[in-house]
């Protein structure tokens, strides 16, 4: 499974809805549920699958999924 | 000089004439002096210093921040040019209340005055430019806004006039472009301009400033009153602060339209929200994402780890903070408080909310939203007592006799038609809720704020100027007496 393919499970499990189909343009507009306080669980269940630590500089700037998938690949490529 | 007054209206198009003769490499200039002017008809010579301050500050911390490569260090900037801002704004706005609540605390302690209570002194203006300063410093640092090159483009950004003493809170990567790009005469911008400051005009001297007085009687004197009288009025002022409010920001968009500028709206219909979150999302826009991006953000990430109660805590802080800035007084520390308490209650009370929702089938349904609109409205109104009191002591007053007496008021018709005209005439209540009906058909039935206005101008002449010369000649027939200034100059 790729990272985007993990991302997209996270995406389904945190909102509870197993229609969302991830692209990497897609904003919180796009998906329902997507508020501040989803956010966190968002957040908190990507870094806790991927074993990984978001800087808070980098929470605040990621602008859509593809901002966070980046991220996330960098910070998988760096421990490898 | 405010928007409602003769000076405005002699200001506004002389320096639109000498803007239009002026090429456009010059015409920052203009804009700037224009603003510069404007912001000193105040008559406060060291509000101009402080202007000038933050201005100078903010301009060479962005460029310090954006030219180092380090993070720590272009953090420690970021800090210091925040701090400088804040520092600013607290000494302009909060030094009265800080000495005289800590001469309390230390009177309490020693038994006597011990430090100097600092003079209240004008601070229009300086909340607002402030935030817009600590907002470019953020973007600077975070990557997401370039530092500005030239000072004078980047002083309009900080003094424009049309938004200088009230907001918008404009972010640099929406305003800074728009007031560089040069200038053509734009026939639709300009009709929708002046309909829109006609619109926010209306909105301030025929409703806001009518129903001013009759929030003023009950309010300046909450003792004299019980039950339906301050109901009434607590009503009244949620409209009127609406009113006041986004009138006066209409009036500034309408103004920055003129230049082909189009400056955020502050509101979207907020008394058809379903929910406070959501009343927030709707009601003064532009300070209430820069509360969410600048400190609600930060803050609950920071506090990740403890999910649903992060969250809380950030809610709580956020909007203490944001009662704070409104006014340096307890009331609007409570009335921000209870903004942020009833969030957070919102937040731990929506998994049960969920299935009390399902239980009941009433998901999806109309009488659901109906309910949901009502009961945000009463709390927003609640807690707009805590805004309009003059003191804790009236808002706990207000409170405490909101329903004592409302049986036998509403049981007597000629009680019942006292308390509900408060004294206002009814030639005047009557125009107040013609013009406020003809408000809310105009406004609340779109699906866009003010589509309106874009959808008069698509209707033919006959129409469209019956109710251009309709508008204005009920604002010049029907203006309250006694101009009121602006509720959110004080802030």
């Amino acid at each position: 499974m790729t990272t985007f393919e993990r991302l997209n499970e996270i995406f389904c499990e945190v909102f509870d809805d197993d229609t969302i189909e991830l692209k990497p343009e897609m904003t919180a507009n796009d998906v329902d549920g997507w508020d501040s306080l989803s956010y966190v669980n968002l957040i908190l269940a990507i870094e806790t699958k991927f074993a990984i630590t978001f800087s808070q500089k980098e929470l605040l700037t990621f602008r859509n999924v593809g901002d966070l998938h980046k991220s996330i690949e960098k910070k998988l490529e760096s421990r490898k | 000089m405010f928007f409602n007054s003769i000076e405005y209206f002699l200001f506004l198009p002389a320096i639109y004439l000498i803007f239009y003769f002026t090429p456009d490499r010059f015409r920052w200039i203009v804009l700037l002096s224009g603003s510069i002017f404007f912001y000193a008809s105040l008559m406060q010579p060291y509000l101009l210093l402080v202007l000038f301050g933050v201005m100078l500050a903010t301009y060479v911390f962005g460029k310090l921040i954006a030219a180092r490569s380090e993070e720590k260090e272009k953090k420690r900037l970021f800090w210091i040019g925040a701090g400088i801002n804040l520092a600013i704004l607290v000494g302009m706005k909060y030094l009265p209340f800080i000495t005289e609540n800590l001469d309390l605390l230390l009177k309490a302690i020693f038994g006597k005055s011990i430090i100097p209570i600092s003079p209240v002194i004008v601070s229009i203006g300086v909340s607002f430019y402030v935030f817009q300063a600590i907002s470019y410093l953020s973007d600077v640092y975070l990557e997401i806004q370039e530092s500005e090159s030239h000072f004078g483009y980047f002083a309009l950004y900080i003094s424009f006039f049309p938004k200088i003493l009230q907001g918008p809170i404009e972010r640099a990567n929406s305003l800074l472009p728009q007031l560089k790009k040069p200038y053509e005469f734009n026939y639709d911008n300009m009709r929708s301009g002046l309909l829109l400051f006609t619109w926010g005009l209306f909105k301030k001297v025929v409703i806001a400033d009518r129903l001013a007085e009759l929030v003023n009687r009950v309010y300046g004197n909450a003792n004299a009153y019980t039950g339906l009288p301050l109901i009434v009025a607590t009503y009244a002022y949620a409209i009127q602060i609406y009113m006041d409010f986004s009138g006066y920001t209409d009036m500034a968009l309408g103004t920055a339209r003129l230049f082909n500028i189009n400056l955020t709206d502050n509101f979207n219909r907020p008394y058809l929200a379903t929910s406070v979150a959501e009343f927030w999302r709707r009601w003064h826009i532009s300070f209430s994402s820069w509360l969410q991006d600048y400190l609600f953000k930060p803050l609950q990430m920071r506090m990740r780890n403890w999910k649903s109660w992060g969250s809380v805590i950030a809610l709580l802080i956020t909007f203490f903070i944001s009662g704070l800035w409104h006014g340096a007084a307890w009331t609007f520390v409570i009335w921000g408080f209870l903004h942020g308490l009833y969030m957070a209650v919102a937040v731990l009370y929506k998994p049960l909310q969920k299935k009390l929702y399902k239980k009941l089938k009433l998901n999806g349904t109309k009488i659901l939203k109906l309910w949901k609109i009502f009961m945000t409205f009463n709390l927003v109104s609640f807690a707009w007592i805590f805004f309009r009191a003059e003191s804790l002591r009236d808002a706990s007053r207000v409170i405490t006799n909101l329903f004592t007496g409302l049986g036998t008021q509403l049981g007597s018709l000629s009680v019942l038609k006292q308390s509900l005209s408060l004294g206002l005439g009814k030639f005047d209540l009557a125009v107040a809720a013609f013009s406020l009906a003809f408000m809310i058909v105009l406004e609340f039935t779109n699906r866009e704020n003010n589509e309106h206005l874009l959808r008069l101008q698509k209707k033919p002449i006959y129409i469209r100027w019956v109710v251009y010369y309709f508008l204005v000649m009920w604002i010049a027939l029907f203006s309250a007496t006694g101009s009121q200034e602006f509720v959110y100059f004080r802030f």
